[in-house]
């Protein structure tokens, strides 16, 4: 039973189960693992898009705060004084008014002209001073009034920022407005309008850092960023595990980046694939599970017919095969095992029938041996009684020598002329015993001459009527009648003996009622003509209806084949 | 199994496929005749508010590459036939003039501006600041008047108690080296003398001088003016000297490379530094000596024309480099212990 692994039933029942229960799975999985992985994406977009915009409108606030502040300073009467008086609490109060409600967005200072800080909403020391040739104060002097916004390099806790000369109505500069953005003001002005897990970085007019949610992040991420926007031209929008979002905030000119994480993390990615690796696996053990019993099941009885089937061809009649369960294999093999034994029985039957053949064969050789002496010896007598002028014992040993060899020759079946020249011969002998006291009439329509009939059928049943029915009765006549009935071929032997008793009136002889001595001859006929040609045909004895004496009809089919092939 | 690999097969790349995004022009990619790369050997604190008020004022993007010097010379010669640095910031001058080739001579604007000994006289390098050779002392360990020339190095007090750089790797040693042996006596018995005071031992970096003496591993040292500056207004119990047998004033500079992607930007920048912004910048914050004449020296040091300089040749040191080096190191290895 060793087969190639593949061929192997069980195998290829288990890999269709493998491909039915892993191919779904697999494509399945695939499927849910993109689409889901679009509808975050999608997600992680619309996200961006929003808090981006929340985060520009809180831009905006800058940009509109330091603008707003100038000109409200601007249109206020005190402002000349501010940069020429000391401490004054009316331009302090001026300075909270134009302020008011960005003040929680930044400090916002008064410096002259010179660069000496003189009025401020912060807490700041005195005899602060800022460069106006450098800096902030030095682009807001150059921006003709406009805002101008810069993160210091020596600002202290000051992230960002922000500065505009302010003028008088003839438009003489007088000093400057500055605003300044701690880290704490950023993340005031930041509060909520991004999603936790996500981070800001706000980079200047030239990607360095001004601002980051998250310190770390602050100089690392702000000089890749430029860095790579330098080398290779674009930041790059996605990493393996963050996103960016880059946009520019014109009026300040300032750069908001929102990082988001990633949905799909190298490590979420390598959850998913263990997940479905163990999935699969699932699906591989529980198939297994599943189809070695059920293979095993349809394997096992298949196994057994093939062994029975192999024994049937080693002609090993005795096998049987198990059955289990009432379904097809069951069937298959209760249909084996009755085919196996009808075949039995066949075989059996032919066996017998062999064994009967060859003993029949068997007795025809003894048979065959002895007459040829009998008629060698019967010649020898005839011509010793011709030498002796015993005419009758030549006669007789010449037809009994003919009878003999005609009863002997190997044909079975002969020309009804035949039979009939045979059946004269025995007659001549009858004759010569019973000293002529019969007379024996053949009636042989030329026609039926070459019908083929069995050799000696006649001869029994004419012996039957000598021996029987003619005993005491003188001028007997036998009648041999052959005629044409139909298809069938009827001889006819009548005598006007005694007549059969009543018990052997009827159809043919049945085999239990045979006697044993008495009318053996025409049991025998009756015998031969039923297995030659079946039960239709054979004997029918009775009387003679239009007066004394029997009559037996032999019915036998009408053929010729022989005769013309002859 | 193979028709299961083979389906494996054919879905991972499904799983794996990301959709890759055609790349678009950036829209914030600053163009080219925008930007600038400079290659610095100058301190972060001291490149990065010249640099960022260079970008503000002129909206030029600089990609700033920072190094040591020798390091980023020898990469602008390797890179001198594709050149990727446009400006080579910091430095000193003979440093720059031993590699002249790599560099193309400008004459800034601000040349009139400039002191006459600051001048390059072949263009081939700007000067950004004056970098006096000063001497240094534990203020703690050793007493203000034994220390106050070249001379007194040699004392046995201070033998192998001197921090000094290796010149072959630190320029501002390479250059007190000179330094001393412009001070007179010649070349071979300066040196001579200079190896035995050390006693044969030098530091790893110019860094290392300042720790050294601050921490009284060593009692004086060898180093620049503005190094020695810093540490001093750091609250270092260091002092510093200049000694009174001539000291020298080696400007550190910047220059044009020869053949830079963005040659016009630049030449804007090299103006920038000698402007009278960054120059006043120089001395207000960064400890060092501008190299205007038109801006007011820093009242806390003495002028450079109280100070005995001695004549420092540039080009020599430039030229002898090789030479004075390998002398040193021999005569470094003879010191006898």
């Amino acid at each position: 039973m060793t087969r190639p692994l593949s061929h192997s039933f069980r195998n290829r029942l288990l890999l269709s189960f493998l491909i039915a229960s892993l191919a779904p799975m697999i494509i399945c999985s695939t499927m849910l693992s993109q689409i889901s992985r679009i509808q975050m994406t999608k997600q992680l977009d619309t996200d961006a898009q929003t808090q981006t915009a929340h985060l520009m409108t809180a831009l905006d606030r800058i940009s509109d705060a330091l603008p707003g502040a100038a000109r409200a300073l601007e249109e206020s009467r005190l402002l000349p004084r501010a940069f020429t008086s000391r401490e004054d609490t009316q331009i302090n109060t001026a300075l909270f008014l134009a302020t008011e409600g960005s003040r929680d967005l930044a400090d916002y200072s008064l410096y002259d002209l010179r660069g000496s800080l003189r009025y401020s909403t912060g807490s700041v020391t005195a005899g602060t001073t800022l460069s106006t040739r450098w800096g902030v104060l030095f682009a807001a002097k150059n921006a003709g009034g406009q805002a101008v916004y810069q993160a210091p390099m020596d600002g202290g806790k000051t992230l960002l920022q922000g500065a505009a000369l302010l003028k008088n109505p003839q438009g003489e500069p007088l000093g400057y407005l500055v605003m300044e953005l701690s880290e704490e003001n950023f993340q005031k002005l930041f509060a909520g309008k991004y999603g936790s897990s996500n981070e800001v970085l706000i980079l200047n007019r030239y990607w360095h850092p001004v601002y980051a949610s998250q310190s770390g992040m602050k100089e690392e991420l702000a000089d890749s960023l430029r860095g790579q926007l330098l080398r290779s031209g674009n930041p790059g929008a996605e990493t393996e595990e963050y996103r960016l979002l880059i946009q520019e905030h014109p009026p300040t000119g300032l750069y908001l980046v929102l990082r988001q994480p990633q949905m799909f993390t190298q490590s979420t990615m390598k959850l998913l694939h263990a997940a479905s690796f163990f999935c699969v696996l699932m699906g591989i053990v529980i198939s297994a599970v599943l189809c070695l019993p059920l293979s095993r099941r349809i394997s096992q009885p298949i196994g057994r017919l093939l062994k029975a089937f192999s024994r049937l061809e080693q002609d090993d009649l005795d096998v049987h095969v198990s059955r289990d369960g009432e379904d097809e294999l069951g069937q298959l093999a209760s249909g084996f095992n009755h085919m196996v034994l009808a075949l039995k029985a066949n075989r059996q039957e032919l066996v017998e029938n062999q064994r009967e053949l060859n003993q029949a064969q068997v007795r025809m050789l003894q048979a065959q041996l002895n007459p040829h002496f009998l008629c060698n010896t019967l010649d020898t007598m005839k011509w010793i009684s011709k030498i002796n002028h015993v005419p009758q014992v030549a006669l007789m040993s010449t037809n009994l020598a003919d009878i003999l060899r005609f009863c002997i020759s190997a044909e079975e079946f002969v020309p009804l002329r035949r039979e009939v020249e045979v059946l004269n011969r025995y007659v001549e002998i009858q004759k010569i015993r019973l000293s002529d006291q019969f007379s024996f009439l053949v009636s042989l329509p030329e026609k039926l001459e070459t019908c083929m009939v069995p050799k000696m059928i006649l001869q029994p049943i004419v012996e039957n009527a000598i021996l029987h029915g003619l005993e005491g009765i003188s001028d007997s006549v036998i009648r041999v009648e052959a005629a044409q009935e139909g298809e069938d071929l009827l001889i006819t032997v009548t005598d006007n003996g005694h007549g059969l008793p009543p018990d052997m009136i009827g159809h043919p002889y049945r085999r239990e009622s045979a006697p044993t001595g008495h009318h053996l001859g025409l049991f025998n006929v009756d015998t031969i003509l039923k297995k030659h040609y079946g039960e239709r045909y054979g004997l029918y004895l009775d009387n003679n209806p239009a007066g004394s004496g029997a009559r037996v009809r032999a019915r036998l089919p009408l053929r010729r084949r022989e005769e013309e092939e002859c | 199994m193979k028709k299961q690999i083979l389906i494996l097969a054919l879905l991972l790349p499904l799983l794996a496929s990301c959709a890759e995004k055609q790349p678009e022009p950036y829209p914030y990619t600053p163009d080219q005749d925008r930007r600038l790369v400079v290659y610095t050997s100058h301190k972060e604190e001291v490149y990065t508010p010249i640099i960022r008020e260079f970008e503000e004022r002129t909206g030029i993007w600089v990609d700033v590459v920072s190094g040591g010097t020798n390091e980023l010379l020898q990469r602008i010669q390797q890179e001198a036939d594709a050149p990727k640095a446009d400006v080579m910031f910091g430095g000193g001058v003979e440093s720059l003039e031993s590699y002249q080739d790599c560099f193309s001579p400008y004459i800034c604007r601000e040349a009139a501006g400039i002191s006459e000994q600051f001048q390059s006289e072949s263009g081939c390098w700007t000067p950004f600041s004056a970098l006096p050779v000063v001497l240094v002392y534990n203020t703690k360990l050793v007493a203000p008047e034994s220390l106050t020339s070249w001379k007194d190095l040699e004392s046995p007090a201070f033998r192998g108690k001197i921090a000094f750089a290796d010149p072959q790797i630190s320029g501002s040693s390479y250059t007190a080296l000179v330094t001393r042996i412009q001070t007179g006596g010649g070349m071979e018995d300066s040196l001579t003398r200079l190896c035995t005071a050390l006693d044969g031992k030098q530091l790893d970096s110019s860094g290392a001088v300042l720790t050294a003496v601050a921490d009284g591993s060593a009692l004086v040292g060898i180093t620049l003016e503005e190094t020695a500056l810093q540490h001093i207004a750091a609250g270092e119990d260091i002092a510093l000297v200049y000694p009174s047998d001539g000291t020298s004033c080696v400007p550190d500079g910047s220059a044009l490379v020869k053949g830079a992607p963005h040659g016009d930007n630049a030449r804007l920048f090299l103006d920038f530094t000698v402007s009278t912004d960054v120059q006043s910048m120089v001395g207000q914050r960064f400890c060092r000596r501008t190299v205007r004449a038109d801006i007011p020296a820093d009242p806390s040091l003495p002028p450079l024309s109280t100070l005995n300089m001695v004549s420092y040749d540039v080009e020599w040191a430039s030229q002898n480099r090789d030479r004075l080096l390998s002398e040193w190191s021999f005569l470094l290895g003879e010191v006898p212990s």
